[in-house]
């Protein structure tokens, strides 16, 4: 139960359910990550102390009132936009993609903060709009969430790009989008498939997709992966190898095992059973949300809560699709199991807003 | 701002559309996790085996062939060690540093470290393992066993290489083994269910196979089985542990029943002229000399030769390469009267009384052609046992033309001619014995009487490999019957075969024997020089074959200015009499006299089995 601990004149704003479940998840992504970068002390160092400060960070943020992140959201986003510009500018390209901006401490991946800022920021916007939003209204989101994709798509970092770009949309669907405008659109887009195949898609992005629709055909060798995962996997049965007994995550055959493709070096080591309790614990979260966006106290809340949980639901499918091999590979890491200390933060910091959402309440609803 | 109203109903809108979206989401997840389940679950056992081959690695190991024996035990063919010096590139930090410190105590040359040089780095990622140099001293040996210590990164390791004792003695007989295709190592492996990988060699030059003779023709046996070390390898390929290493199995040995001596002996007395030797064991049929001569080093074949000293074995105009013994035909010449002689006697032609008067020539009836014998002069009156030991043409040209010609060549079938009679040689060859139906298929012409009596002195168109003299010459010593021929007696088996006579007695065999004793120990026996070459009686028929044909002596002395136009040199030979243990053929090219050329060779040989 969410609740409200009176502590001479001073609240605590917490979750017991999402505090401990997302612990959990932290605490056991350490020891997979531990096995998946091969017993290396120091990258479980790394990731531990971001656990350490994201949960401390997640406590903080969900002391703040929910009016609080209502009246600065615009200046959230703003400064979201300017970091993701300023990493176009400064930022250190790895692998041939401009994504992170060095802080010294740490290199923050900007675009995972926008995946927090912008549905906020839409929230703040259409709390108070009449339904259906008004086609100008709707236009205007969309011109802004089409922008922030953009900036986002252009680093490039196409899986991302998609999540930020489905936080709006959500955001803009549970505001009360017409069915009229969202069918005629979903029609416009099934259209201009073939335009966007064309002009927006890099040749490595089309041939993942041409090779996931057909693995035969494969020139760059780009299923490699994705049959290394499915081995992975596939060979974990039903208890799986042991903690540590991989044999394709520490030879070598699965790559990016500490980041997008972490789940196959549980899945190998834990087998089906390890994978249900993983996702159940991810089940948990998600059904705890749905059960706290009902009972939010405004329209703001429940939007922001509806959406960042709804943002953390399709950053795990996408990553799970993935591994298994029923979506193209778009690199995307799993939620809270993941190395990489930006993703990690930023959910923590979504989930703490989640909890800030869902404790505060007020006597007189307006 | 929105009232009250619409906020209820904003409410509700809400709460459809999230739950909308998350049993969106929960189908996503459902298809996720059967998709899981069906890898984990459904196709374990695929995927199971997936993860396997990826992280196993197999690395053949390869087997030392087995050892082959004369007779007596002497070892022929061996394996000779040598010592190479392999060093751990992976465990290397500085290349040139270690080089610079190990040339203190071994000496590279700048060969050896521009090999090592170029391949270190590829093999240090693979942890492989690299040969820095191959043949060691002893006294190298000795310098690295002393200061070794300080290279724990390098160690000496036994290759071997495949060595024969008598390089020239066996070249045809045992052969000698070379490298191998990948289609015959895949079919191979194919037979131990092994794929074509990577191999750790215990030969310098890698995989071997046998290339002619006993070491074609029992490769099998003496190769071995492979091993296999397995190891666990990562993604690149890189080894990373051995898991398992099932040991291979050496090749068996090999006791052959060639004899040692008499190769010696034969070697020695065909002194490199072009020929061959061949002699059989008749109780058993066992090959126990077979030589062609001239004859190579198998031991530079198998172990590397320079290409110019490969290229004048080549073009040798002596063909050294070319094995006489299975492959050389040559005209029987009078090697052949006494299967005539026996074809007379079964037939009811001739018997032992019957005489004819040879004034030197015979002459067809039919177009008056003459056949001429090697004396001008002729014999005079010649019975059988006579004609064998004068080795009278004008008898045997006679006793042909009353034959018939298909009885005759079927009666010679049984002696071996035409046929393989060699159970494990290599490559042998099945001469010719000539039919009509041969002679129109091949030269366009019908068979004449005059070939018919041609074959009655072994001249024409019938030829046989010197192998299939020698069982001839056994058959006729063990009075019509016989045991195919072969190398390796273990692994062959062998029946009797019999010469189907109606009218042959023992009696007849026995005369026959006594007119080619007569050969050697009659005063007009052809071979009569060889009298003296021996302790024990042996019998004999030589032949001189006819390589252009001249009508008198003088016409002869011109040809023969060109050596490659003189008579080739046959005897057939076995002893002692009257219990004959040995028989023997000898061919010498171009050597003109059966008697006195080949003959002691013979001799030589049969006093090597028979004297010990």
């Amino acid at each position: 139960m969410k609740k409200k601990l009176d502590f001479k004149n001073f609240s605590i704003y917490f979750d017991q359910y999402l505090f401990i479940s997302i612990t959990l998840l932290s605490i056991m992504g350490l020891f997979f990550l531990y096995s998946a970068s091969q017993e290396d002390f120091n990258t479980v160092m790394k990731q531990s102390i971001f656990v350490g400060f994201g949960l401390i960070l997640m406590f903080a943020v969900s002391q703040l009132d929910p009016d609080f992140y209502k009246t600065f959201s615009g200046f959230f986003l703003l400064t979201s936009i300017i970091l993701i510009l300023a990493t176009i500018v400064f930022g250190k390209e790895i692998n041939g993609a401009k994504r992170w901006l060095d802080l010294g401490l740490f290199s923050l991946q900007t675009s995972e903060l926008i995946k927090i800022s912008l549905p906020i920021f839409l929230a703040s916007y259409l709390y108070n709009k009449p339904l259906p939003i008004s086609p100008k209204h709707t236009f205007i989101m969309l011109i802004l969430i089409v922008f922030i994709f953009f900036l986002v798509y252009r680093q490039p970092d196409l899986g991302t790009g998609l999540v930020v770009f489905m936080a709006g949309i959500y955001i803009l669907f549970l505001a009360g989008l017409s069915w009229k405008f969202i069918f005629t659109s979903f029609g416009l887009i099934v259209l201009s498939l073939p335009f966007l195949w064309n002009n927006f898609l890099q040749p490595f992005q089309r041939q993942r997709i041409l090779t996931f629709l057909d693995p035969s055909n494969d020139p760059y060798g780009s299923s490699w992966n994705i049959t290394q995962s499915k081995i992975a996997i596939g060979s974990g049965g039903m208890s799986g190898k042991g903690f540590q007994q991989g044999s394709q995550a520490h030879l070598n055959f699965l790559p990016e095992a500490e980041t997008d493709f972490i789940f196959a070096v549980i899945a190998e080591e834990f087998g089906f059973v390890g994978v249900c309790i993983l996702l159940s614990i991810f089940f948990f979260i998600l059904l705890r949300c749905l059960y706290l966006a009902f009972n939010a106290r405004d329209r703001f809340c429940r939007l922001t809560i509806g959406g960042l949980s709804l943002v953390f639901a399709s950053t795990l499918l996408i990553n799970l699709g993935m591994v298994v091999g029923i979506i193209p590979v778009v690199g995307m890491p799993m939620p809270f199991i993941s190395k990489g200390g930006s993703s990690l933060l930023s959910f923590y910091i979504a989930f703490g807003i989640i909890i800030s959402m869902a404790t505060h309440k007020k006597l007189m609803q307006k | 701002m929105i009232n009250l109203e619409e906020r209820v109903v904003e409410k509700k809108s809400f709460f459809n559309r999230l739950i909308i979206i998350y049993l969106f989401f929960a189908l996503i997840f459902i298809f996720f996790l059967e998709r899981t389940y069906s890898l984990q679950i459904s196709e374990f056992s695929n995927y199971e085996i997936a993860a396997i081959e990826n992280k196993t690695k197999e690395v053949l190991v390869q087997p030392v062939r087995g050892i082959i024996y004369d007779r007596n035990g002497n070892i022929i063919v061996n394996n000779f060690p040598s010592y190479d010096l392999i060093i751990k590139p992976w465990k290397i930090l500085d290349l040139n540093k270690f080089i610079e410190e190990i040339s203190i105590v071994i000496e590279l040359n700048p060969g050896e470290i521009d090999f090592v040089t170029e391949n270190f780095k590829r093999k240090a990622r693979y942890n492989r393992e690299l040969i820095l140099k191959k043949d060691l001293t002893r006294v190298e040996i000795a310098r690295f066993e002393v200061r070794g210590f300080n290279f724990p990164n390098a160690f000496i390791d036994k290759r071997y290489s495949r060595r024969h004792n008598y390089p020239h003695l066996f070249s045809h007989a045992i052969g000698y083994v070379g490298g191998i295709n990948n289609e015959k190592l895949s079919s191979i492996l194919d037979d131990q269910a092994l794929d074509f990988d990577e191999t750790i060699f215990s030969y310098s030059n890698g995989f071997l196979i046998g290339k002619t003779g006993i070491e074609n023709k029992y490769d099998k046996i003496l190769r071995g089985l492979y091993g296999k070390k397995i190891y666990e390898v990562d993604a690149r390929g890189k080894l990373v542990k051995q898991t398992d290493y099932i040991q291979p199995k050496n090749g068996d040995s090999l006791f052959t029943s060639l004899d040692l001596e008499s190769h010696k002996v034969a070697y020695e007395k065909m002194n490199n002229r072009r020929g061959a030797v061949v002699a059989v064991e008749i109780e058993s049929g066992s090959i126990v000399t077979y030589l062609s001569t001239p004859s190579f080093s198998s031991n530079d074949i198998s172990n590397g030769i320079s290409s110019k000293a490969f290229n004048a074995l080549l073009k040798d105009p002596n063909k050294p390469f070319f094995d006489r013994a299975a492959q050389g035909r040559y005209s029987p010449a009078s090697t052949i009267k006494p299967a005539i002689g026996l074809f007379g006697l079964e037939e009811n032609l001739i018997d032992w009384n019957f005489s004819i008067n040879d004034p030197g020539y015979f002459i067809l009836p039919e177009d008056q052609r003459v056949y001429r014998g090697w004396r001008k002069s002729g014999h005079g009156n010649v019975n059988l046992n006579k004609a064998i030991i004068v080795s009278s043409n004008t008898f045997f040209f006679s006793l042909a033309y009353q034959s018939d010609i298909d009885s005759l060549i079927n009666h010679l079938s049984n002696f071996g001619f035409g046929k393989n009679i060699c159970l494990d040689c290599f490559n042998p060859d099945i001469g010719l014995l000539p039919t009509p139906e041969w002679k129109m298929n091949n030269l366009n012409f019908g068979w004449f009487k005059g070939d018919t009596v041609n074959l009655g002195v072994g001249q024409g168109y019938l030829s046989a490999t010197p192998l299939q003299f020698a069982y001839y010459a056994s058959f006729i010593a063990n009075k019509g019957s016989n045991k195919r021929l072969t190398f390796v007696d273990s692994q062959t088996t062998k029946t009797l075969e019999n010469l189907p006579l109606k009218n042959i007695q023992n009696s007849d065999w026995d005369k026959l024997h006594s007119s080619m004793i007569g050969v050697i120990n009659d005063p007009q026996g052809t071979a009569k020089r060889l009298k003296d070459l021996k302790t024990y009686t042996v019998a004999a028929k030589s032949g001189t074959v006819e390589l252009v044909s001249t009508e008198t002596k003088e016409d002869y002395k011109i040809i023969r200015e060109n050596e490659g136009n003189r008579d080739h040199a046959i005897i057939i030979a076995f002893g002692p009499m009257p219990e004959p243990k040995y028989a023997v053929s000898v061919i010498i090219e171009n050597g003109e006299s059966g008697g006195s050329v080949a003959g002691p060779v013979a001799i030589a040989v049969l006093n090597s089995l028979i004297e010990k």
